[in-house]
Formats: structure tokens, C-alpha cells, sequence
């Protein structure tokens, strides 16, 4: 049950985690899964198999832009913000802040 | 280090992306498996240990392929491309259609097909439907030609209502072509009651001339003399009392009638119907026992309320009047009259609802014979009665009646459900079909013929299963007609299971009374609310720019 709300609340926001990452720079896919992982402290993780069609769709959409760039002697794909995704990215976020300040204003109050 | 990209491309087969977007792909997964093998050997395994792990990323490649090519073309991928269980590239799908056309080929299985139309109609109204007016008038056009007259006498027993003219002239030739078949003019009688103005007395005539010691034209003369229906004997009641007083007065009746009761014999035709409709199916290609046990239902039968009528004054104005009158003898002989007239009745039926008032006029008949016996001190012939009615009691308990018993029922739901969803499959498959030649043809023809066709990908498999369950369920039924030497056997054999396939479902309420007054309200509702779904989406995708597409 657990494991299956955590399931879709990543998939609710997955597009929302990998626009914020790109933000403050350019990323590769690889890059974006490791940073997830990480900044979550291992609470969210990423299925590979998710985020490269993930990103694919946010490329067709217009959000984010992939180009091929040298990186320690290899070809990495890297993905950067348009100006669309920015803006997609700013309503999204305050919508999340939002509802997980309206969720957090519920959960954490405690009875006298 | 392994060859990733040659692994990726292995493993993800034909992508059909344009534009080296496929060569993008793969490197960037080839990438993202060397990065993570990388980091696996860092980390301090070895390189098998270190190669699973980074393959491990990966488990549904074919899911993978899917899910990319529908990310980055936005539409799914084309269905001949598809590797799923059920897509067309498989064999298996090819394999089960081939089993279904090969159960087609079986005429145990098409005979379960065929036997599904009939169901939740009017019963009555099947016999109309055992042959098209186009095939009775392409079999009457044929007997003609070829001066065949059982196909002629067929034309003439199963013309519909409506066509009694056609009906009439195909029984005249076939009886100049073969006399033997003059017993069809029993069922022509009846059908000229349906043309205005007809006189229905040569048939029977004829009939009478052929067949002198049958009581049956009688009976049916009786009924062409007075018609109990029409007025003016409607003033009297259809089947009161009053109206057997008014028919027992009238010698255009109770004559024909006194001659049934007295005939030698009774016969309905009954073996020889079966034995001509039996052969001119299986000549026709119609090997279906369903359409003879339904051609069968058109059999010309007697009037029974007029029977109960005439067997009422036999037993109480002519038996119990001479009784009170002294007349011993006289109010036997019209008791034994009735008993024979059952006897005769039972044999020369095979309907329960005939052999049911056959059982009871000898009943009836015995119990005031023996009653009478007894108070006359003729002590054996009354024991001789009490034994022989206490027989045709147990006799009539033992009776096997033409009721669904309740494995024929099961096997006739059984035949019903998966018949319909054969149907609703085997037009699926053929839509199917259609959509997938038209994308072998033109493989970008259109996303949403794609998508048609791969949701409908699992149809060919669920057709072979569903086939094959409503074939299980009808074996234990099929025989080809040959086989049924009686109409008997064919009732008992065949009877009940066909019983179960009539009575599932009952839609009766739905058909008779919803159906009338709610079909064009329901179409319009359906309408309006289809509109209304489309305007939301409609709506709802204008206030959501952040989602464009409906990935």
C-alpha cells in the first residue's frame, strides 16, 4: 500500500523533480537519476526505464532542449530548460508548494 | 568493456525513428548502461558482476522500446512493430486464427453458430425463419424445373403466413407429382384460412378420399364448418360452457366431430412430415437439427378446445343421460368411445400438450366406466377398468416430458453466452483484420487506426478460446439430422437442450416493453451525453497548457 502511493506520487511528479534539476543547469540523463537519488537521501529513485522516455516526452513537448556535448573524453546527451519549461516548470512548482503547504498545515498540527 | 551500444541495439530490435533519432536513443541508453557499469566497478565488483548489475536497469526492453518510440513520436508504436504477446508479429496469433477457421470447417461447430439467432424471439415465429422467402422461392423454382415434389411439399408445409398462395400452389403440384403426398393438404387447409373468401373444403375433401380411416381430416373439417373464433359463436363465449351447448346443436360440427371419435385411426402425419422435411434439409445443406425440430412446429394440428368440447358431451349430455335413463349399455358406449378416441389421440401425438387431454379423456372415461360397473354388480369388467386405468396413471407419471433438464439448460447458457461472444469477437477480428491491412499497406495511415488495432490485438486468441468453449459446450448436442430417425428421438435428444438455449436470457420485458418506448430516448441521452464528454475534454484540455498531449 506503502509502496504504492509512494509509486504515484513520484509518477505525479516526476516532470516537476526533473524540470527543478535542470534549472540551475544542464544535465544528462544519468546525471538526473544519480542527483534524484541523492537529494532525496534514497527516498525517491527513479527507474531508468522511466526517465529516458520521461525526458523524450518533455523534449517533444518544448520544455527542455537535448544536445550532444563532449564530457570527459565520451558523447553525453544533455538536457537544458527552454523558455517554456520554465515557465511550466514556475506554475508548477507553485502549485506544489501550494498543496504540500495545505497537506503539511493538516498533518503537522498536533492536539493540545 | 562490453559493446553497449551494439547490446542496446540488440535488445531494443527495429525502432522506427526517423532522422538518426534511433542512433540518438541507443547511444544514450548505451551511455547510461556504460556510466552505471562504471560505477559498479568502482565500487569494487567484477565485471559479470558489474554487467548485470547495469543490465539490471533494464528488465522490459520490449516495454522500453514502446514507451520511447511513444515519447518521442507522441502517437503508439505502429502495431506491425509491435512484439507484445498479441501482436501481429507473432505467430501464435496467426496460429489461433488458423485453429479458428479450422473449427469453422467443423459442421458440429457451425451447427452451434447457427443455432443463435433464434434466441429470446418468439418461438412461434421461428418456423417462418427455418428457410428465407428467397430460398423457398429458389427451392419452389427448382421443383418446378425438375418435377420434384417433396421440395415442392416442403414450400407448401413451411411457406410463411403471409404467402398461403404459394403455399397452395406448391401442394397442388406436388401431390399431382407424387400422390403420396396428400397428406400436406392438412396443413394447406389450414393455411387457407388466411385468404379471404377461401374455401378450405376441396383440401379436405381430397384428404378424406385419400385417407378414409384417419379421423384427422375430420377433426379438421369440423373446424372449417365452424370457425369458434369468429362470430357469430363468439356471442356464446370461446370456450364456455354456453358454446358447447350451441356447437353439440349444430350438425355441421358434431357430425364431423362424431366421425373423428369413430374413425379407426388417428394420425397426424406426424412421421411423415418428419421424414420429408428431415431429407429436403439435408438436400438443402441445412444439416441443423434446431430448423427440424422447428420445421416440425408447423405441423397442422386439431382443435383441442373443440376435442375437450365434444369429448364433454360424450361424456355428460350422451354417457350421463343414458346412465340416468336406464341405458347401460348406450352410456358405456360413448365412455368407451372417449377411452379409444384417447387411446388413438395418445398414439398419433408426439406434443406433450397433446398426449396430456389425451391422458385424461381415457381418465375420465375409465372412472365412470368402472363407476358404473361397479353399481351394475359386473364385478371383473370393473376390476378389469380399476387395473387399466391404474396403469395409464403410473404410465403418465413415467412419461418423459419435454422439459429442459438441468445439465441441457446449463449446456444451452453455455452455447448462448459464448455464442455472443464469438459474435462480438469474430467482428472485432474482422475490424482488426481490416485496421491491420490497412497499416501493413500504410503503416503511418493514421495514429488512431494504430491504436485500434493494437487494442484490439488480443481479439484472434480470445476468438479461439471463446470458439472453442462454445464448441465443448454444444458437442454433447450435435449430430447431423441423419442420425434422428424419429421426431421423438430428435425431442428427447435434442429438445430440451434446445429448450435452454430459448429460455437464456429471458429478455422478454426488455424487448417487449422497454425496448418499444426507451430506444430512441436511450440514443439521444447517449448522444447528449457523448457531446457533453466531448466539451469537457475539450474544456479541460484549453485550461491545462501544461499538458498538451495526452501521453
Amino acid at each position: 500500500m506503502a509502496a504504492a502511493s509512494d509509486r504515484e506520487l513520484k509518477k505525479g511528479n516526476a516532470e516537476l523533480l526533473i524540470l527543478a534539476l535542470l534549472e540551475e543547469r544542464a544535465r544528462h540523463g544519468y546525471e538526473i537519476g544519480k542527483l534524484i537519488a541523492e537529494r532525496s537521501e534514497g527516498v525517491l529513485r527513479f527507474y531508468v526505464a522511466s526517465l529516458y522516455p520521461l525526458l523524450y516526452r518533455l523534449e517533444r513537448r518544448g520544455w527542455v532542449r537535448g544536445e550532444w556535448e563532449p564530457s570527459a573524453g565520451r558523447r553525453r546527451r544533455y538536457y537544458r530548460l527552454t523558455p517554456t519549461g520554465r515557465k511550466i516548470l514556475a506554475e508548477q512548482r507553485s502549485r506544489w508548494r501550494a498543496f504540500s503547504g495545505a497537506v503539511n498545515r493538516i498533518v503537522e498540527v498536533r492536539h493540545a | 568493456m562490453p559493446d553497449w551500444k551494439r547490446i542496446v541495439r540488440e535488445k531494443l530490435g527495429t525502432l522506427p525513428l526517423g532522422n538518426g533519432r534511433r542512433e540518438e536513443v541507443i547511444e544514450e541508453l548505451a551511455e547510461q548502461l556504460a556510466s552505471a557499469y562504471e560505477e559498479a566497478l568502482a565500487e569494487g565488483m567484477d565485471e559479470q558482476e558489474a554487467m548485470r548489475s547495469s543490465m539490471a536497469q533494464f528488465k522490459d526492453w520490449e516495454k522500453l522500446r514502446s514507451q520511447v518510440f511513444q515519447s518521442v513520436e507522441g502517437t503508439r508504436l505502429p502495431v506491425w512493430e509491435q512484439n507484445g504477446t498479441f501482436a501481429p508479429r507473432r505467430v501464435s496469433v496467426w496460429i489461433a486464427l488458423a485453429l479458428t477457421l479450422l473449427l469453422l470447417a467443423m459442421p458440429s461447430f457451425r451447427q452451434a453458430l447457427a443455432i443463435l439467432p433464434v434466441s429470446g424471439s418468439d418461438p412461434t415465429a421461428w418456423s417462418s425463419r427455418i428457410l428465407s422467402d428467397r430460398a423457398l422461392r429458389r427451392m419452389q423454382l427448382s421443383g418446378d424445373k425438375a418435377k420434384y415434389a417433396r421440395a415442392l411439399a416442403f414450400v407448401a408445409l413451411h411457406s410463411p403466413k403471409e404467402d398461403d398462395l404459394r403455399a397452395m400452389h406448391a401442394a397442388e403440384k406436388a401431390i399431382a407429382l407424387d400422390p403420396r403426398l396428400t397428406w400436406i393438404s392438412a396443413k394447406v387447409s389450414h393455411a387457407t384460412y388466411a385468404i379471404p373468401g377461401y374455401d378450405p373444403h376441396p383440401w379436405i375433401e381430397r384428404l378424406k378420399a385419400w385417407d378414409p380411416q384417419n379421423g384427422f381430416p375430420y377433426l379438421l373439417e369440423a373446424h372449417a364448418n365452424v370457425h369458434r373464433e369468429e362470430p357469430p359463436w363468439t356471442q356464446h363465449g370461446a370456450t364456455g360452457a354456453g358454446l358447447g351447448r350451441v356447437l353439440a346443436a349444430e350438425p355441421r360440427w358434431r357430425i364431423p366431430m362424431e366421425k373423428a371419435f369413430a374413425a379407426s385411426r388417428m394420425d397426424f402425419y406426424s412421421a411423415q412430415q418428419f421424414a420429408l422435411d428431415r431429407q429436403v434439409l439435408q438436400e438443402q445443406g441445412f444439416d441443423r437439427p434446431d430448423i427440424l425440430i422447428v420445421s416440425m412446429w408447423s405441423q397442422p394440428m386439431p382443435d383441442l378446445v373443440a376435442m375437450n368440447f365434444y369429448v364433454d358431451i360424450l361424456l355428460r349430455d350422451v354417457g350421463e343421460k343414458a346412465e340416468k335413463s336406464g341405458r347401460i349399455d348406450d352410456a358405456l358406449a360413448a365412455y368407451e368411445s372417449v377411452a379409444r378416441f384417447g387411446e388413438r389421440l395418445e398414439s398419433a401425438s408426439s406434443y406433450y400438450w397433446l398426449l396430456v387431454p389425451a391422458t385424461r379423456y381415457r381418465k375420465d372415461a375409465y372412472e365412470k366406466m368402472s363407476s358404473l360397473t361397479q353399481r351394475q354388480g359386473r364385478k371383473e369388467q370393473s376390476a378389469e377398468l380399476e387395473s387399466t386405468l391404474t396403469a395409464l396413471l403410473e404410465t403418465g407419471k413415467k412419461r418423459p416430458l419435454l422439459v429442459s433438464s438441468a445439465v441441457a439448460d446449463r449446456s444451452g447458457h453455455i452455447v448462448q453466452l459464448f455464442g455472443l461472444v464469438v459474435t462480438l469477437l469474430s467482428i472485432t477480428t474482422v475490424a482488426w483484420l481490416v485496421a491491420l491491412s490497412a497499416l501493413r499497406w500504410k503503416p503511418n495511415l493514421s495514429p488512431g487506426l494504430n491504436r485500434l488495432a493494437s487494442m484490439l490485438s488480443a481479439a484472434p486468441v480470445l476468438l479461439v478460446l471463446s470458439s472453442v468453449a462454445l464448441f465443448l459446450g454444444y458437442y454433447p448436442y450435435a449430430r447431423s439430422i441423419a442420425e434422428y430417425a424419429s421426431f421423438e428421438e430428435l425431442q428427447e435428444g435434442f429438445g430440451p437442450f434446445f429448450m435452454g438455449v430459448y429460455g437464456f436470457p429471458d429478455l422478454g420485458a426488455f424487448t417487449d416493453i422497454w425496448l418499444p418506448s426507451m430506444f430512441w430516448p436511450s440514443v439521444w441521452c447517449a448522444a447528449v451525453a457523448l457531446a457533453g464528454a466531448c466539451v469537457l475534454a475539450w474544456v479541460r484540455s484549453r485550461t491545462r497548457p501544461d499538458q498538451p498531449d495526452a501521453d
